[in-house]
């Protein structure tokens, strides 16, 4: 559905120079939680700046919220929240009136301002300390302040550059939870730049990944993770036997003494496992399909792509 | 992770029926119970407080919002309402202590001329008043004229205040707090721009104008007086912007190629007395007075020196030189801001 796009992009290009920092890509984020994915210099911050319409772009199109990134980037500004990745507060401000002052540089009334202030920081659980100096803040309470800033005229789109960056156990589990609740209960849309599989894996229900500058993968998570989906089988003797009966009959196995994982063909897959077992004269004692996580999924596609970029179609055919 | 009970908190249990109920009979522990508020229970040292049950720290609710953003002019007005409230009230940007003490000692310092014009006119002496009354070089001299104020007041209030200016943005990351809103570069520089010659312009031309309807008041002055003697508060008035403009327009352009507060503060008034304590040198040692081009107080000194229609202090210069240098000067300054400003990040610095 195309109304369901927050952000779209075709071609979308951006160098510097003869450095291609974005690569033609063709982007479409739904509404929803979104991760934002890939390694150092993948490009992105450079599309996150992209989207926001604070660089031009050197060819293709891009929309966020339906406006043209070229020519609209005050209104995407204005639409949507953007929470920095590094420290973006006076320190020497108290957390209300930099809230405060961040959602009067959006256009809001100064008493609309301080009013929603209190709430967004009440929101994001810096509702005590709110008449604090942002000097005196642990890191998770100023990645809070930041959220708030980014929170204060009710976004529709909030682009989070790693949320959870430096916090403890505590402070990450209640940004997670934070950000899950603006999705579930708020009904925004939240794009997450991270490095943290597990983070964006529990936050997002989709992701786009990128990798120099290019498209390496998107769509849903349970969809990639499907392309690696193995089963996992504990045997009990003659697991060599097993082994070889399930490679002669030209399954993709790798086994770690008595446990072995399969790669999924279909659900004739369990059958032919279980005839392996019978012919080599093994006993299964376990059996379950294993679903890799974000993490390996990222890995895979990292490791398997060898820097050449597919489509997200080829991956999802299982052409790796 | 939202949900969570109805009331945090418990209620605190009612313990009236210990106590007082009707039924309770008058006696003499009675009494002393209600003079005292006091019974046996309070040896026990333990009070009924609110609780919280473990875990719920509070209940999480996102609140829509579905009111009006305005235009740029209301961001632009934050910016600048941001600065320059500063100054004076708490929960704007937080100017230093000594930023504000000094201001209001240089305010109080600038009112001297005032201070001596009204004894002049307590006293009744012609000389004083020709000495201390609104004229010519009186009105001159306040906005440039007078040690220490044209040394040490004016370019020291300014460096305090362009210090930290767009130098403490790059150093917090608050730039990204600017640039991810719907601010443009231009709007921003602009803005702190005029901040900080707004916060110049209200000491210098502030305390000018005070001085002069001072003795409108004092005095008793007439409409004729006031009409020969306006055109030269205009002219005094157009120096205090001139030199407000240009003082800061180098200042900011110091702040945005700095991370820090103090390089631009001594930058500026490195570059302020550094230029003229050479060309005064160069003067004093071969009689030569176009050095005076280079130095920015000494161009804005001679260009007003002629707005005014004093004798110039400059020899042989031309007060058109001095006007081109001081052209040159804020030239170079603002493309050094706007340039530097342009090369502040939104991601990551």
């Amino acid at each position: 559905m195309v109304e369901d796009l927050v952000i779209s992009s075709t071609g979308l290009t951006k160098s510097y120079g003869p450095h291609v920092a974005l690569d033609a890509l063709d982007i479409e984020i739904k509404s929803g939680a979104t991760g934002l994915l890939g390694p150092n210099g993948a490009g992105k911050s450079t599309f996150i700046k992209t989207i926001l319409g604070l660089i031009q772009i050197t060819s293709g199109d891009g929309h966020v919220l339906g406006l043209d990134i070229r020519t609209q980037g005050d209104q995407i500004r204005q639409r949507s929240g953007y929470m920095p990745e590094y420290d973006a507060l006076n320190p020497n401000m108290e957390a209300i009136h930099q809230v405060r002052y961040s959602g009067e540089l959006l256009g809001m009334n100064p008493t609309v301002a301080l009013n929603r202030a209190h709430q967004a920081l009440e929101y994001v659980g810096l509702g005590e300390q709110r008449y604090r100096q942002v000097s005196t803040f642990s890191t998770g309470m100023k990645q809070a302040t930041k959220l708030a800033c980014a929170l204060i005229h009710d976004p529709e789109l909030i682009i989070a550059d790693e949320p959870s960056n430096g916090l403890d156990a505590h402070a990450r589990n209640f940004m997670l939870n934070t950000l899950q609740t603006t999705v579930d209960s708020g009904q925004r849309s939240v794009l997450m730049a991270s490095h943290l599989m597990e983070d964006v894996e529990r936050v997002c229900s989709d992701i786009v990944l990128l990798h120099k500058g290019k498209l390496a993968a998107q769509g849903r998570i349970e969809d990639l993770k499907a392309i690696d989906k193995e089963i996992e089988v504990h045997v009990w003797g003659h697991a060599s036997n097993m082994e070889e009966e399930l490679k002669g009959s030209g399954m993709d196995v790798r086994r770690e003494g008595r446990v072995m994982r399969i790669k999924h063909r279909g659900d004739e897959s369990y059958s032919d496992i279980l005839l392996a077992a019978s012919k080599a004269g093994s006993q299964v004692r376990r059996m379950h399909d294993h679903e890799a996580s974000l993490e390996d999924l990222f890995l895979v596609i990292m490791e398997r792509l060898g820097h050449e970029v597919k489509s997200s179609d080829d991956l999802l055919k299982g052409v790796l | 992770m939202s949900e969570s009970p109805e009331t945090p908190f418990e209620p605190v249990e009612s313990k009236e029926n210990d106590t007082f109920s009707t039924e309770t009979p008058v006696t003499g522990k009675s009494k002393m119970t209600a003079a005292w508020s006091s019974d046996e229970g309070e040896s026990e040292g333990v009070a009924a407080v609110a609780s919280l049950p473990q875990g719920q720290v509070f209940e999480q609710n996102y609140q829509p919002w579905n009111g009006t953003l305005n235009p740029r002019w209301m961001r632009n007005w934050a910016i600048l309402r941001h600065h320059v409230l500063g100054i004076f009230r708490k929960g704007h940007r937080p100017w230093g202590i000594p930023t504000r003490l000094f201001i209001f000692f240089v305010i109080l310092a600038s009112c001297t001329d005032i201070a001596l014009a009204l004894l002049a006119s307590l006293v009744g002496s012609t000389e004083l008043y020709d000495m201390f009354g609104v004229n010519r070089n009186n009105l001159y001299g306040h906005v440039l004229g007078f040690w220490p104020r044209n040394i040490l007041y004016f370019p020291v209030v300014a460096a305090l205040l362009v210090g930290g200016m767009i130098s403490e943005d790059r150093a917090h990351g608050t730039s990204a707090l600017y640039f991810s809103r719907p601010i443009s570069r231009f709007d921003y520089a602009s803005m702190k721009f005029l901040s900080i010659a707004i916060i110049l312009f209200l000491i210098i031309d502030g305390t000018l104008a005070l001085y002069y309807f001072s003795e409108v008041l004092v005095m008793g002055r007439g409409w004729s007086w006031i009409i020969d003697t306006f055109p030269m508060f205009l002219g005094a008035f157009l120096c205090g912007i001139l030199l407000s403009f240009t003082y800061t327009s180098i200042g900011l352009a110091l702040s945005s190629i700095s991370r820090g507060r103090f390089f631009p503060a001594i930058g500026l008034i490195a570059i302020l007395m550094g230029t003229k304590t050479m060309a005064a040198i160069i003067n004093g040692l071969f009689d030569k007075s176009t050095l005076y081009v280079i130095s920015p107080y000494d161009s804005v000194a001679h260009v007003c020196q002629a707005i005014m229609g004093i004798d110039s202090s400059y020899g042989e210069l031309s007060w058109t030189w001095s006007l081109a240098s001081v052209i040159i000067i804020n030239g170079i300054a603002l493309y050094l801001l706007a340039t530097r400003v342009s090369t502040l990040e939104v991601t990551r610095e």
